[in-house]
């Protein structure tokens, strides 16, 4: 992952997708311009067809942009090959879809490892580390278990692993709540903003004004073009998701019953990176791994009833 | 790396294929047939290759023959063109004066075929179409004949003298013991002066049957042809196995000579021979071959068709493993893998089969089917070939898919 001088991740310029021609002509987008920079969560609001799916497909490099510009971590994505594209979103992007895509006949540690195949590592290596992930989400007693045998939520951890699975450099959710009821939502959201706490990238597309809580910066869309975007407005470290569930705040008791549970280690060099981008960022980190660590519990004791 | 990828795709592949059984055996049972029925016709083939081959290893290698006719070069001719024992030959008494002076040359012997019918007094035989066979002395040495009784025809020997293949003789005589006795051919009369024991050799480098001839002289058999030779075949036998293709160009030469240029006979020595003689032969089994050819590309079809389907029911995951890193090529070489697991399974089964079939027929057939390399990695060979070929646009056709549109796809 080449960090550019300003850690700019994404930075698209003038974007447009076409889609039909002649009469059927239409652009789901019409010049999209975004500069995304490492450790940004960043949420993208806006009515049904206003383009953000599109937008994050192009992202993804699922789909190419009609015109305009795209640089992925300082590097023009739009000319590459389409084998080289996927070689890239082996490596750099790692994405969460709202009906979760597992694939049905492999079990979670299969799928949570299916894509470092891809990268040419062995079977071992590759179950090994897909159990370590596994295990950060507290889905270690899953690991055998086929797609259908989990509940929403827990499909969408596992998916949410599988995209992490190859330390990617952004993140791409679309709708990631979008299948699940509220709680289950909640636990999905504050696994983001954990991972965001450890200094990922994520781009998440959502319907729901609620979730943009946990976002540090809201982008708005509206017939394919962005018409507002906080980063504008405030500084990217705004304590927006300071505080995301009012009623939510773990008691007390909870929290020290919970003190020999698992814990998500950010690694090294991830809090390498977080501490000389953002220290502030840091004690967030810490507050956040806390409040995960009382709703996993709280997921466990639900699931031994 | 690849080789990592190529185990992670062989083991989805099974997996794959495991969890359709019944589809997948069907399948491979198509391909299973079409290996099968080629494996069988291939080893078959061969067995009687090998039969003549084994005549011509006895005969230590130093026989070459000379043919009526311009040699067969043309593939689809031979399959058209079937040789007639008995039409005007191009050979002539000349040309085997001709021979006669080569150097090296042991033994040369004329076989000048006549199909007629053949009558003895005895009331139980049968007026059947027989060959006869005018030939000289030579003969017997050059084809390794061996007398049951009496003796083999001599320069001394009566112009109506004949020996019979015992076979013949138990058809016209009701025995093998027939020295002395008589029978026509077109109202000649000949004595039997010797019994051949049996070969049984119906397929040989000479396309005659011993055990169902009568041999003449050959100026006997002239007799019947306004005393002018009609030879189908010279056989010659060189001093030694080395000599034998220098005494067999010599032959070439001195016949293109008395031919006057005209390439009308043709020339084949020591391993050449061996070469199935019966053009009618070749030409069923040339057939067969294509016959089984079909019922391989149905296989193939078959293989075809379940991978199309299987590319339509795992639209979703394809889109899956596109979104988490695939690419394309990794698309083609997952569904690839999966049609050649099913060939080469319908391959390995098919070859047993059709070993099985082969030596079955073998028992009812003058000849025994061959175990060889060669008809194994034909085999092979050709169950892989209908994997890639017929697995191929199933794999370009599953990488070819939108990865959006495919995660839009639900069951």
């Amino acid at each position: 992952m080449a960090q550019t001088k300003n850690n700019t991740v994404i930075q698209l310029k003038d974007l447009k997708k076409r889609f039909g021609i002649g009469d059927a002509e239409h652009y789901a987008l019409r010049g999209i311009d975004l500069t995304i920079k490492k450790g940004e969560f960043v949420a993208i609001m806006g009515p049904s067809g206003c383009g953000k799916t599109t937008l994050l497909n192009i992202l993804g490099l699922l789909d190419r942009a009609s015109d305009g510009e795209y640089l992925l971590d300082g590097r023009s994505v739009e000319d590459l090959s389409s084998h080289k594209q996927a070689a890239i979103r082996s490596k750099n992007i790692g994405i969460i879809f709202q009906n979760f895509n597992l694939v049905p006949r492999m079990s979670v540690i299969e799928n949570v490892a299916l894509p470092l195949t891809y990268k040419g590592m062995s079977k071992t290596k590759r179950l090994t580390r897909a159990s370590e992930v596994l295990k950060a989400f507290h889905l270690s007693e899953r690991e055998y278990y086929m797609p259908w045998q989990l509940s929403g939520g827990q499909t969408q951890r596992v998916a949410i692993a599988r995209a992490l699975v190859n330390e990617p450099s952004i993140i791409l959710a679309d709708e990631p709540t979008g299948n699940l009821d509220s709680k289950a939502s909640h636990i999905i959201m504050e696994e983001l903003s954990d991972l965001h706490a450890q200094g990922n990238t994520i781009i998440m597309v959502t319907h729901n004004p609620n979730l943009t809580a946990y976002a540090s910066r809201v982008i708005h869309m509206a017939d394919g073009r962005i018409e507002s975007d906080t980063s504008q407005h405030k500084a990217p470290s705004a304590p927006v998701y300071g505080r995301p569930l009012g009623g939510k705040k773990p008691k007390a008791d909870e929290e020290t019953e919970d003190s020999s549970a698992p814990t998500t280690q950010p690694t090294d060099a991830v809090l390498e990176s977080t501490k000389s981008i953002q220290p502030v960022r840091r004690s967030m980190a810490k507050t956040r791994v806390r409040v995960k660590k009382v709703k996993i519990k709280n997921v466990r004791k639900r699931d031994r009833k | 790396m690849r080789n990592l990828l190529f185990a992670h795709h062989l083991e989805n592949a099974f997996e794959s294929l495991l969890s359709h059984r019944l589809r997948t055996l069907l399948t491979v049972l198509g391909v299973t047939i079409g290996v099968a029925s080629v494996t069988a016709i291939l080893s078959l083939t061969e067995g009687a290759t090998k039969l003549v081959q084994d005549q011509v290893d006895q005969l230590s290698g130093n026989v070459g023959v000379i043919r009526s006719g311009a040699e067969i070069t043309n593939e689809a001719e031979s399959l058209t063109r079937t040789q007639t024992n008995y039409a005007t030959a191009t050979l002539t008494e000349d040309d085997l004066a001709a021979l006669e002076e080569l150097p090296h040359l042991e033994a040369i012997a004329p076989l000048m075929n006549i199909r007629t019918t053949l009558k003895s007094n005895d009331p139980g035989s049968t007026s059947k179409s027989h060959l006869v066979v005018g030939t000289t002395p030579d003969l017997a040495k050059i084809n390794n004949l061996t007398l049951g009784s009496g003796q083999f025809m001599d320069e001394i020997s009566n112009a109506n003298a004949a020996v019979l293949g015992e076979q013949l003789s138990v058809d016209l005589f009701g025995t093998e013991q027939s020295i002395g006795k008589t029978f026509t051919i077109r109202d000649q009369t000949f004595t039997v002066i010797g019994v051949l024991n049996m070969t049984n050799q119906p397929v040989n480098f000479s396309s005659i049957d011993f055990d169902n001839s009568a041999l003449i002289s050959l100026e006997s058999a002239k007799s019947f042809t306004q005393n002018i030779a009609q030879i189908q075949q010279i056989n010659l036998r060189a001093d030694s196995p080395s000599n034998i293709t220098p005494m067999m160009q010599a032959a070439e030469e001195a016949l293109l000579t008395t031919h006057k240029g005209e390439r009308d006979f043709t020339v084949l020595a020591s391993d050449a021979i061996a070469e199935p003689t019966s053009q009618l032969f070749r030409t069923l089994a040339a057939l067969s071959t294509i016959i089984a050819g079909i019922s391989l590309v149905v296989g193939g079809i078959g293989i075809m068709n379940i991978m199309l389907v299987s590319v339509a029911e795992r639209t979703r995951e394809i889109g899956i493993r596109k979104s988490v890193g695939a690419s394309n090529r990794h698309i083609i070489w997952q569904y690839i893998i999966e049609s050649l697991a099913i060939s080469i399974t319908g391959g390995v089964l098919g070859y047993l089969l059709g070993l099985f079939a082969a030596f079955l027929l073998g028992m009812v057939l003058p000849f025994t089917p061959q175990l060889s390399f060669e008809v194994a990695g034909i085999a092979l060979g050709l169950a892989l070939l209908t994997g890639v070929i017929f697995g191929l646009y199933p794999a370009i056709k599953a990488a070819r898919k939108d990865p959006i549109m495919s995660l839009r796809q639900t069951h």
